[in-house]
């Protein structure tokens, strides 16, 4: 009674064709909800501008085969789908691996919300990450959002520098649920990826472990040599290293270290900074956080190549 | 920093062979080459000269200062490029069609895809059982969309894994009897083989020569011998010519045993379920186990020592 009284008022929930909707809110026994006169369909006449889909007319000597009724099941959920609770925004992982955030969009309570923040317990820590630590509570290292913030602005824009000037960026992410984000990353940086062990040997004993591989001279504008792949080149070694999870590529960062190529990682309470060149103090443990991190690194490399692009098509 | 950027165009001339094409994103072919690089320089520094001389100059014959070495795979690093991308590929195709109506296992259609060494053969040796086990899995996810809704995209990507199956090779020979009538068969156990002839006649069984009671003293290792024989009624319906050698006396008998039997089956195809009760039809895997250190044997230990 209330609700159909404070919509009646509500006047514009009065216009056709919820009419016969609101109507059907009442208590009353006989209402035209016990009848079924509710629904939107019965004022819909075939054909109907109105409608959010065209019906298609029943035609027996040439009935629907099942592609036109998934097709019409599609349009159907199209135009209704959307009907019903407005739903607040929220995460949506799929849609963050999709279209990560940039640089510039780097805040606090973006990385509080995936949780960078949550180390490890306290016994487990690595006292050279006392400096990117905040606090402690309920017996966990809290990283201070602030130093994470301003490291992962710093390596994003290594990054983007690093493919400004044509470098090869390798994201590294052996951990399961890492590997949409890495491989999504470099496909935006047009580097390469890596989501499952690294074999040792792959930078030191290149020759052996990757010297197969295809390689081609490309140019600054990313336009490939027409001739084709080059046989017998040595093997490509990267120019930075991007790690998600550094406590397990510790024998990639070694090798990147003896080899000179700048690597990036995220590096938890337990882990032990100096093994990287740039460390983003940030949980390694939450996917959300490490594909966040890769999305926003990717984003940046991807911004350094276009403008790297850009760059050699003025001077054609 | 700057590691792999050079200056390419004064020392490097691309060597057209086998090219590697992004046109087929979803198998990508790898051949594998033994020249030594000054060889294969000299050869495409003899072939260059004419090519160039009738090809229009192209765009990126156009003076650019700074060129680059890079992969042609993003999956460069991992080892396996060529199995990488196929993988990456079909995962996306997965993920575009996931909410696709689906059928069961037994109603979608019958599929076969490359065998493990064929693909192998197409990739690369690189590639291990239990990952191409996993683009198998996704194949037969694929292959369970509707057949009535499934995009060309995902048929297409499907039927390139599709192995080609003759009916003519994959049907088995069917074992004849030759023009003297005589049935072949083979048995082995232990270290012992047996071949066998087995022919329609009166009964007699001759072993290296020599009949059954001469060869084998034991009665059992007799029975056993012939027991196929024996079981279903047909002794005196059947000679046998057999040479057997390897292993013991009792190994040889049952080794016979099974010889005789597989000889039958061609003969008598129908008699498989009696033979198979008569415990005659498998071949008895069971072999000499070896000795292990820290043991006196297979398996005994020394005695134990409290101290």
């Amino acid at each position: 009674m209330i609700i159909r009284r404070a919509l009646i008022r509500g006047s514009r929930l009065m216009q056709s064709p919820l009419r016969s909707f609101v109507r059907g809110l009442g208590t009353h026994p006989q209402s035209d909800l016990s009848q079924g006169k509710h629904l939107p369909e019965h004022s819909q006449t075939p054909g109907n501008p109105e409608n959010g889909f065209k019906k298609r007319p029943i035609d027996e000597g040439n009935p629907m085969t099942l592609k036109d009724e998934f097709e019409m099941l599609q349009k159907f959920r199209k135009s209704t789908g959307t009907l019903g609770t407005r739903i607040a925004p929220h995460y949506k992982p799929h849609a963050a691996a999709a279209h990560p955030p940039a640089p510039q969009d780097i805040t606090l309570e973006l990385l509080l919300a995936a949780g960078a923040h949550l180390g490890h317990s306290t016994s487990l820590w690595n006292p050279g990450n006392q400096r990117y630590i905040f606090g402690i509570r309920q017996g966990i290292h809290i990283i201070s959002l602030e130093q994470t913030a301003a490291h992962l602005r710093r390596a994003a824009k290594v990054v983007e520098g690093v493919a400004r000037n044509g470098g090869l960026v390798l994201f590294v992410g052996s951990r399961q649920g890492q590997d949409r984000c890495v491989v999504e990353a470099a496909k935006r940086a047009g580097g390469c990826h890596l989501f499952e062990k690294w074999v040792p040997g792959t930078i030191t004993n290149g020759s052996r472990i990757v010297g197969a591989g295809a390689v081609i001279e490309k140019d600054f504008s990313d336009r490939e040599n027409p001739k084709g792949p080059i046989e017998n080149a040595d093997p490509i070694r990267p120019d930075l290293v991007v790690c998600l999870n550094p406590l397990e590529n510790y024998i990639m960062l070694h090798e990147c270290a003896s080899t000179n190529i700048p690597t990036i990682g995220v590096i938890d309470t337990d882990a032990d900074p100096t093994w990287v060149t740039y460390p983003i103090p940030a949980n390694d443990d939450s996917l959300r956080c490490t594909q966040l991190i890769a999305g926003i690194l990717g984003r940046a490399a991807e911004a350094g190549r276009l403008a790297r692009i850009a760059k050699a098509e003025t001077q054609l | 920093m700057t590691v792999g950027v050079r200056s390419l165009r004064s020392s490097m001339r691309a060597v057209v062979g086998d090219l590697l094409r992004f046109s087929r994103p979803h198998l990508r072919q790898q051949t594998l080459r033994f020249s030594t690089a000054s060889v294969a320089r000299a050869e495409n520094e003899l072939a260059t000269p004419t090519d160039a001389a009738d090809e229009p100059p192209s765009t990126w014959e156009q003076s650019r200062d700074k060129t680059r070495l890079v992969p042609v795979s993003p999956s460069y690093f991992t080892g396996s490029p060529g199995f990488y991308d196929n993988w990456l590929a079909l995962q996306e195709l997965l993920r575009k069609y996931q909410t696709l109506p689906t059928v069961t296992m037994d109603e979608a259609p019958p599929a076969k895809w490359k065998t493990l060494a064929q693909y192998r053969g197409i990739v690369g040796t690189s590639v291990k059982a239990a990952r191409y086990k996993k683009i198998c899995n996704v194949l037969d996810r694929l292959n369970c969309i509707n057949p009535a809704l499934i995009p060309h995209e995902v048929s297409n990507a499907l039927d390139m894994y599709r192995r080609e199956v003759s009916q003519v090779e994959s049907q088995a020979k069917p074992a004849v009897l030759d023009h003297l009538g005589r049935a072949r068969g083979v048995g082995r156990r232990k270290t012992s083989v047996a071949r066998v002839l087995l022919a329609e006649g009166n009964g007699e069984v001759l072993v290296n020569g020599a009949p059954l009671a001469a060869i084998f003293e034991r009665l059992h290792d007799r029975e056993s011998a012939v027991f196929p024989l024996l079981a279903t009624g047909r002794m005196d319906k059947y000679n046998v010519w057999a040479t057997v050698m390897g292993g013991g006396k009792t190994g040889q008998a049952e080794a016979l045993t099974l010889g005789i039997a597989r000889a039958l089956l061609v003969h008598e195809p129908a008699l498989k379920p009696a033979l198979r009760r008569a415990g005659v039809v498998t071949r008895d895997p069971r072999m000499v186990e070896r000795k292990k250190p820290g043991h006196v044997k297979a398996r005994k230990m020394p005695t134990w020592v409290k101290r």
